[in-house]
């Protein structure tokens, strides 16, 4: 391992490690735009320039190995007087957009300018025009002229998607990014490439002109978008909610995480959240009899719950527990399951079409915490419910956010099954053609609008805390269910996900010794046996008590 | 130009075979492969770049990448004759543009553009090696030398 100093710090790195990595070790930024730890070496920009004893000239930090006795300086008159030059260069062309570009605010060229820049231009020539506001895809809004042809989109597509889209075409001042003429950036992963552009070129069609970033608030969540649990920040416009006529969510960013999505997230997870804020939001609690939709308050709602539990035999009644549910939830419906001697149960409903996967990060189980209702043993068999409801054995049905008309199983067969039974309960976030059946329908909170715990496909635990108020009367799940079991006469501590949480890692062993604090902000591997394995044979099964 | 059209004989797609066995990267021989194609379909069309990003493993995009790079690969249909002038430092300084001005008049037509008669395409390009014999141009495969207006009529007239 290489010894060097850096700025008069010494620092030692795996062989290997480049001076901008280095550096960054001993708390030092290497000013860059090109470079990406992701990514290949480009050494474009060329903004990373560092002094090096014994060197004649600035060397770049990014293609520039540690190596045993260097004297690195990253402040010296030189590599100031060269970013400088470095950045007067890469503003030659540059437009000046920032007051309607989506990027300013988090635009590494404002961010550098300020720290290094000349501030007193000489340039008088024209600028070289290129093509503005050219959508590349569903996603990617393309501005040639902001470009500072770094490289990294064009790396992003060739070697983590390995769809090779983009290229960098002409040369020269001309020279300009773009995509195959008549081709479309339609990978999954498109978006990303919106993220590492370190300037105004490719930004978020769907964040077009939304929203100054400086009015965004970010809290740490988890992409509900399927098993992987991507890392991800919800960014909220809270100050300024005309800007963006009333959408709350203003976009989802990934979070790096090392375990899991590393710097990147999904198309899918990443525009997945419109649902948060959509028309079918269930935003009350309501009742329905012949026909007639009447709003109704939580107290006559769980009464109706209550009453439901105890008029119905506990093998008349079946439950669909749902994978979209956190931890918490799952563990508050297995105690009233408990509490009332319920043992139909099952989370699985097949999707109708079998989710996409890859072997980046997207896998066909579209939900976040089907690990976590495995392992508090709620996997049954639902389409034996279903059966069970067509010949009147099971009679009431409790049903958490599904549509099991839009399921893979015969449409007519569970219409029969929900026609013939007494009682239909519904929660959920939004309205389905399920929900339309139910007697009772009550508004759930949606995943940005409270707190919990998911488990990764991989039995990683990941917190995701609440960004924004939930909609109308919605509560999270764990506390209508925490509220039946108060009325069923059960013990229900504090109303707060984390006392769920402690509650559940006393119960399931898997879970054991975890705690929120210890979850943080990168989560914790289930313990053994299954602990930190992808799932090849079916989990373990903790059974109802 | 259909898609039928764009496609090398056998013992072309042999060639092919041969060039890219050359180079420890096979995307070596891009360069000589899409000069191949631009002898064979007298200039690279988009489909001509799909077609050699088939024959090489790699995306359209970075096909594309070379061909707008090179300014000797002609992705119009080209006149039968290629005037390319020099407008970089030395020969600017040397008097390209009243040069490049006066082929222009002469021939009616502008810059990139090709004569209604398909007989010359007119180029503007980057230094081509030659400053001390600026101001200087390239027709087809040789180049000319001390160009003054009158010397500039006389090599158009040769041209046919
Ligand atoms: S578009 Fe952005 S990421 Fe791509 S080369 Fe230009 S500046 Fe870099
Ligand atoms: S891969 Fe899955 S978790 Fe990650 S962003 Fe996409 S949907 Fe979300």
């Amino acid at each position: 391992m290489p010894k060097l100093t850096i700025n008069g710090q010494a620092v030692e790195v795996p062989a290997g490690t480049n001076l901008i990595e280095a550096a960054r070790k001993v708390g030092v930024e290497v000013p860059h735009y090109c470079y990406h730890p992701a990514l290949s070496i480009a050494g474009q920009c060329r903004l990373c320039m560092v002094d090096i004893e014994k060197t004649p000239r600035p060397t770049i930090a990014c293609n520039t190995p540690a190596s045993d006795g260097m004297v690195v300086w990253t402040e010296t008159d030189r590599v100031k007087e060269t970013r400088k030059s470095i950045m007067e260069f890469h503003l030659i062309n540059h437009p000046l957009d920032c007051p309607v570009c989506d990027q300013a605010g988090e635009c590494w060229l404002q961010i550098y300018y300020m720290r290094y820049g000349l501030y007193d231009p000489r340039m008088r020539d024209e600028k070289v025009h290129k093509p503005k506001a050219v959508p590349l895809g569903p996603h990617v809004m393309l501005d040639a002229e902001r470009c500072i042809l770094c490289s990294r989109c064009v790396r992003f597509c060739d070697e983590v998607t390995g769809t090779g889209e983009l290229g960098i075409f002409h040369r020269g001042d001309d020279s300009e990014i773009g995509l195959f003429p008549g081709k479309e950036l339609v990978n999954k992963y498109s978006g990303n490439v919106v993220d590492i552009c370190p300037v105004g070129a490719l930004t978020d069609r769907d964040f077009r002109f939304a929203v100054r970033v400086w009015y965004l608030d970010s809290t740490a969540s988890i992409c509900p978008g399927c098993a992987r649990g991507c890392n991800i920040e919800v960014h909220v416009n809270r100050r300024r909610p005309h800007h963006n006529e009333g959408r709350r969510v203003a976009r989802l960013k990934p979070r790096f995480n090392a375990d899991v999505n590393r710097w990147w997230i999904c198309d899918d997870g990443r525009y997945g959240f419109t649902f948060v804020d959509d028309k079918t939001r269930l935003v009350a609690p309501s009742s329905r009899e012949d026909g007639a939709v009447s709003d109704a308050t939580w107290e006559e709602a769980i009464a109706a719950i209550v009453g439901a539990l105890g008029r119905f035999a506990p093998a008349e009644i079946g439950v669909f527990a749902s994978p979209k549910m956190a931890n918490e939830d799952l563990w508050a419906l297995r105690r009233v399951l408990e509490q009332c001697g319920i043992r139909r149960v099952a989370f699985r409903v097949p999707p109708p079409v079998p989710g996409d996967e890859d072997t980046l990060l997207i896998r066909s189980d579209k939900n976040p915490n089907s690990r976590g209702a495995e392992l508090l043993g709620l996997d049954g068999d639902g389409a034996a419910i279903l059966r069970a409801a067509c010949v009147r054995q099971v009679k009431c049905l409790w049903v958490f956010g599904h549509d099991l008309l839009a399921s893979a199983w015969d449409p007519a067969e569970t219409d029969a099954a929900l026609r013939a039974l007494s009682l239909l309960i519904f929660i959920g976030t939004n309205s389905n053609a399920t929900s339309e059946r139910a007697q009772w329908v009550l508004p759930a909170a949606a995943w940005v609008e409270r707190e919990g715990t998911y488990t990764n496909f991989e039995g990683r635990v990941q917190r995701f805390r609440q960004a924004v108020e939930p909609l109308g009367q919605a509560l999270p799940e764990w506390d209508i269910l925490g509220r039946v079991l108060q009325a069923l006469g059960a013990e229900v501590g504090a109303p707060r996900a984390e006392r769920w949480f402690r509650e559940l890692t006393s119960g399931v062993p898997a879970f054991g010794g975890m705690s929120y604090q210890a979850i943080g902000d990168t989560g914790a591997v289930l313990n053994a046996p299954s602990a930190g394995q992808p799932r090849s044979e079916p989990a373990s099964r903790t059974p109802l008590r | 130009m259909s898609a039928s059209t764009v496609a090398f004989s056998d013992a072309q797609l042999a060639e092919v075979r041969r060039l890219q066995a050359l180079y420890p990267d096979a995307r070596a021989a891009l360069l000589p492969v899409l000069h191949m194609a631009q002898e064979t379909f007298g200039h690279i069309s988009l489909e001509a770049e799909e077609y050699v990003a088939g024959l090489f493993d790699v995306t359209p995009a970075h096909v594309h990448e070379v061909v707008t790079f090179y300014t000797l690969f002609f992705r119009q249909p080209k006149g039968r004759h290629v005037v390319a002038v020099c407008h970089n430092l030395s020969c600017h300084l040397a008097g390209a543009p009243e040069i490049i001005a006066h082929v222009m008049r002469r021939l009616g037509i502008g810059v990139g553009a090709t004569t209604d008669d398909g007989r010359v395409t007119l180029q503007a390009v980057e230094c081509l090696c030659a400053c001390e014999h600026a101001p200087m141009m390239q027709v087809d495969d040789r180049y000319e030398f001390g160009l003054t207006p009158e010397k500039v009529d006389q090599i158009l007239e040769g041209l046919r």
